[in-house]
């Protein structure tokens, strides 16, 4: 098998492969640090390329499989994970000089869990600082859009959207707090889960927003997203706000069937004069919701009054829990945060508590509007952003009150499940042509808590009803 | 809500011991001013008995 065949490969079809002993896990890593090699220079995905501690676990992994011994699903899958998820002895940097020579003792319990199933970490993937703002502010570089390397990747977890778009891990490990899975799983044309507050442990994951902050796997295929969640997913008592939910075995729950399911299309997020949806995105949705309509489901249309709001009060919150992490920095160390981090952090430090509270009652109003509805619905669907990938501005800077405005209403498509803190997916829904370039569109789907295995079955269905995750950016 | 000019900003910062740099605070007053603006604008109905806990997992959650 040549190594464009391998990479090109699925991680759930390469698992399967390297146990029944068809491709050994040297063989997978070596093609994988092949492809960083042949493309990493042009998208910058990768901060820290662990090639030799790779290549020694795939030789343990060979020796491993070949006994008969199955660590777990991912045995041998080599899986990249942003960086600011502890790795032991790994430089785990979140994408800032003022970490950029902190080494953890300690993995993160969802790096753990990846190794606990099997899968041999391949390195640590780029991000924004500090998980906050644009490809501009990490201190590693910015991380281009495979699709057209003038375009934003997806924040704030840039590297991993950008390394498993461009074939260069099999699959990866995202943060998100405001959309910072959906984000990049929606501009580089994959799937990206938001798991339930709750069911993925944060312990060992360097925080951006205590009460916001979720794990989530960035993937190709669905199939892909569900055996990677299912690594890093259950209870762990190293983090305090972790429910004992029962794991499902996800990949068993992709049947597929979603006839009678009852899909609740969010009004406002597709009515362009509430907050600006673009055609292509608008259309790309409601194709979606017409492929699933034929699947058997009950698509409805709902109006959720709140969902516009739901980006200033989660990008307030996240402002001030993200300063209150570190405060002396800002006041020790100023020079070393990116201008635009900076901004942010002092933004952050300056909100009145009344202020925050107003955003935590409205995250309540609007968590109470979501739930209801999710009585009515098996899940909701809405566009995973307002428009496809948009060209990046590499000058530092805010530019206007207003464009910091819309900023917050923009948040608003990924802030809104944020704010729920149920599990919500972001998956390709086609395409649209920018010059001579494809861009890719993304819908989003969102679940009750802890109904991961549901929201995941329905893009399923989706997945297996169309072509969109077979297209390839061309590099 | 007035908007808060840069003086008035570079005032709140000194009270939580924060020098604000000159190449910073016009940035800092779009971005402050308009997370401000957006919120005071935001008239929801008996929002004032609203606790603001919804991070608390419910039973049944």
């Amino acid at each position: 098998m040549s190594d464009q065949e391998l990479i090109f490969m699925s991680a759930a079809d390469l698992a399967t492969k390297i146990k029944e002993k068809q491709i050994s896990p040297v063989e997978a890593v070596k093609a994988y640090l092949d492809r960083i090699t042949e493309v990493d220079s042009k998208i910058n995905a990768y901060i820290t390329v662990l090639a030799d501690q790779a290549l020694a676990e795939a030789q343990q992994a060979e020796i491993d499989i070949n006994a008969g011994l199955i660590k777990g699903p991912l045995h041998g899958v080599p899986v990249g994970v942003k960086d600011q998820i502890y790795t032991k002895g790994v430089r785990t940097s979140s994408g800032s000089k003022i970490r950029s020579d902190f080494v953890p003792g300690f993995d993160a319990t969802v790096v753990a869990g990846l190794k606990r199933s099997g899968a041999i970490i391949l390195g640590k993937l780029n991000m924004t600082e500090f998980a906050m703002g644009d490809p501009i502010t990490s201190a590693f570089g910015v991380t281009h859009n495979p699709w057209d390397l003038t375009r934003n990747p997806g924040t704030s977890s840039t590297g991993s959207g950008a390394a498993t778009a461009s074939f260069m891990c099999a699959t990866s490990l995202g943060e998100d707090t405001g959309g910072s899975v959906r984000g990049p799983a929606s501009n580089c044309g994959l799937v990206g889960i938001r798991p339930s507050w709750g069911r993925v442990s944060r312990y060992g994951v360097e925080g951006a927003s205590w009460s916001l902050d979720t794990i989530g796997p960035i993937s190709r295929t669905v199939e892909d997203c569900a055996l990677t969640l299912r690594a890093i997913a259950g209870f762990d008592h190293k983090d305090q706000y972790m429910k004992d939910v029962p794991v499902p075995d996800y990949c068993a729950a992709l049947t597929g069937d979603i006839k009678g399911a009852k899909i609740g299309v969010v009004k406002e997020f597709l009515d362009p004069d509430v907050i600006g949806v673009t055609k292509p995105v608008r259309q790309g949705v409601l194709q979606a919701t017409e492929v699933l309509a034929t699947l058997g489901a009950e698509v409805e249309e709902i109006s959720l009054p709140l969902a516009p709001v739901a980006g200033v009060a989660s990008r307030i919150i996240s402002a001030v829990e993200r300063s209150s992490l570190h405060p002396e920095w800002l006041r020790n160390r100023p020079n070393e945060f990116h201008h635009n981090t900076r901004v942010a952090f002092t933004t952050g430090e300056l909100i009145p508590s009344q202020v925050y509270y107003k955003a935590q009652k409205i995250r309540t109003l609007v968590r109470k509007q979501a739930l209801e509805a999710l009585e009515l619905f098996d899940v909701l669907v809405m566009p995973g952003a307002s428009e496809p990938a948009t060209v990046m501005n590499l000058e530092p800077g805010i530019r206007s009150k207003e464009a910091a405005a819309r900023a917050l209403t923009e948040a608003s498509y990924r802030g809104f499940f944020s704010l729920v803190s149920g599990p919500a997916l972001s998956i390709c829904c086609g395409y649209t042509a920018e010059g001579n370039n494809k861009l890719p569109l993304a819908i989003q789907i969102a679940g009750r808590p802890f109904d991961e295995a549901r929201v995941m079955n329905v893009a399923y269905a989706y997945e297996q009803n169309t072509n969109w995750h077979l297209e390839r950016p061309s590099l | 809500m007035s908007e808060l000019n840069e003086d008035e900003i570079r005032g709140l910062a000194k009270a939580v011991n924060i020098e604000i740099q000159d190449s910073d605070i016009t940035d800092i007053s779009y971005s402050l001013n308009a997370m401000l603006e957006a919120i005071d604008s935001l008239n929801l109905e008996d929002i004032n008995a609203v606790e603001p806990l919804p991070i608390i997992l419910q039973k049944g959650d």
